[in-house]
């Protein structure tokens, strides 16, 4: 999936999300320019996606892992669904009802995830 | 902790009268209860939300008669051979053991709204200080002329996933080559809009696989028009040719009467004798015990505020899934575990002071056809003052490529590992 992801757009949609995250101040942003999302707010957020994603981190079938994806990533892989430069129709509908303080949120909270093992 | 209450509460019926029990929710004194009515995707989703989020600060009960948790959805692959009985059936035990889900093992046969308790079957009660109410559908027997609860046995409607599914696939298979089927479609609003399509494509996938091809499937439907209906008539053609015949309401002229004795079919103007199978799924409202509680309005279903999936008529009460009037969504279980993901955090947030966000809803149904080619719809959602609305929506389309159709089956395959993950483990 991730291995996937267009490397010629990434630079472009890393620095459309840098530049709306500063201008609309949705969450503070580093020294080092990666932004950081409202966790809390990622998790209930992240309701809508764990519905297929397993928030473990377990793969199955065509529905790959997002947790511990670098926040930068996760930013520009949804951003490019919702410039449907990605073709999932699911994907675009989800991303592209996500402002930029939404996904940062998201790939705040996912980021942060480890893989975890199964509930006894 | 609980089984102590409930004695307490019981007894206290008895010897202090109903002044007490009719009280507000006693936060401050003691854990606050929530109690769930039905382990589905709605119920069990909210179950499992509210006692992993709020860390044991609120004492959860799951109201479930089963042991076991048979899905509605994929319930179709299972009648098709996709799959076995056992991979659509799931335990409830990690909701216990995991997250310290309490599971009431009966029938919740009653709510006393005036003292905020539910009434199990044998006649104990729980007390909530809020009350989860997802209890799925209730079929009208009375709304097929000629057909009953007395008759489902022999003309099963297989839309409770469990016995009846087992029934089906095994009528299906005892279907000879050149048999008739007809399945009676239901009328709006209903369980799983796609449900009886995907469920024909799985029939005659069964028929075509058994080299049963002059078997023919008609669908009686009162319905104009269905979900998907593109995608499943170009997908019938494609696959079935000849042997799937969808007729609407100006086509039949009305489905006049079903016969069990004789296995007979009759429509304005058709009648179909000696069928091999006749599914009949008829008119659906919401759960019995809703129903009973006086949740619902004239349609059938309970209304809810769009917000948070609190009930309309009772603000002490959630109603979730199938049984709730969700506005533009389907009543799914994608739905469904949406819906509960919301209820959950906004009733942590009234017995916790949680944070609480504006409520969002997704949902997506997949469909298969055949082997991979399975088609999808779905969207994402918004409470509006009105109801709950669709901001943005997709659908799969006709003449997409096998890639895309093999790559849809594949996300309806960990979709259905995701949802289960996500309500029960």
């Amino acid at each position: 999936m991730a291995a996937a992801l267009r490397p010629d757009i990434v630079p472009l949609l890393g620095g459309v999300g840098l530049i709306l995250c500063i201008a609309t101040a949705a969450g503070s942003v580093l020294a080092s320019g990666v932004s950081k999302g409202d966790k809390a707010f990622g998790e209930y957020l992240s309701s809508a996606c764990v519905s297929c994603h397993q928030a473990s981190g377990k793969a199955s079938g065509g529905i790959p892992p997002i947790i511990a994806w670098p926040e930068e990533q996760f930013v520009a892989v949804m951003n490019s669904y919702r410039l449907k430069e990605r073709d999932n129709p699911v994907m675009q509908t989800i991303a592209g009802a996500l402002n930029d303080e939404e996904l940062a949120a998201l790939a705040a909270y996912f980021g942060a995830l480890a893989l975890q093992p199964d509930v006894k | 902790m609980t089984t102590n209450r409930r004695n307490f509460l019981i007894g206290g019926s008895t010897m202090l009268g109903a002044g007490i029990l009719g009280a507000p929710a006693v936060i401050g004194q003691a854990k606050p209860r929530v109690v769930v009515i039905g382990g589905g995707p709605g119920g069990a989703t909210a179950a499992k939300y509210i006692a992993k989020d709020s860390n044991g600060a609120i004492e959860v009960t799951l109201v479930e008669p089963k042991a076991q948790f048979t899905t509605c959805f994929h319930s179709n692959l299972y009648l098709g051979g996709v799959k076995t009985f056992e991979e659509i059936t799931h335990s409830y035990d990690k909701l216990a053991s995991g997250y310290g889900v309490k599971l009431a093992r009966q029938m919740a046969s009653a709510i006393d709204r005036d003292k905020k308790q539910v009434v199990l079957a044998d006649g104990s009660r729980l007390s909530y200080d809020r009350l989860v109410v997802s209890p799925g559908i209730e079929l009208k027997y009375d709304s097929v002329p000629g057909w009953g609860k007395a008759h489902e046995e022999k003309m099963p409607h297989a839309w409770t996933a469990g016995p009846q599914t087992q029934l089906l696939r095994r009528q299906l298979e005892a279907v000879p080559d050149g048999g008739v089927i007809v399945m009676v479609a239901p009328p709006n609003p209903y369980r799983c809009p796609p449900g009886p399509y995907e469920r024909v494509s799985m029939m005659a996938y069964a028929l075509k696989k058994a080299g049963k091809t002059k078997s023919k499937i008609f669908i009686i439907d009162p319905k104009e028009t269905f979900s998907k209906q593109g995608l499943f008539q170009q997908g019938w053609e494609r696959h079935y040719p000849g042997m799937v015949e969808w007729l609407g309401p100006k086509v039949h002229d009305g489905l006049k009467s079903v016969d069990p004795a004789t296995m007979t079919v009759t429509t304005g103007f058709e009648t179909y004798k000696n069928c091999a199978l006749v599914n009949v799924i008829p008119a659906q409202s919401a759960g019995k015990i809703a129903l009973d509680a006086a949740l619902n309005n004239a349609s059938g279903f309970c209304p809810i505020n769009a917000e948070n999936m609190q009930s309309t008529v009772d603000p002490g009460i959630y109603v979730l899934g199938d049984a709730s009037i969700a506005g533009d969504m389907p009543k799914s279980g994608f739905s469904a575990n949406s819906q509960a993901k919301v209820a959950a955090m906004m009733i942590r947030g009234e017995l916790t002071g949680s944070r609480t966000f504006p409520a969002r809803y997704t949902n997506t149904c997949w469909s298969l056809i055949a082997d991979d080619d399975t088609v999808k719809v779905g969207g994402v959602y918004e409470p509006k003052p009105d109801k709950i609305t669709a901001s943005s929506t997709f659908v799969s389309k006709t003449d997409e490529t096998a890639d895309i159709r093999k790559a849809t089956q594949a996300e309806n395959v960990g979709w259905y590992s995701g949802i289960i993950a996500d309500m029960l483990t």
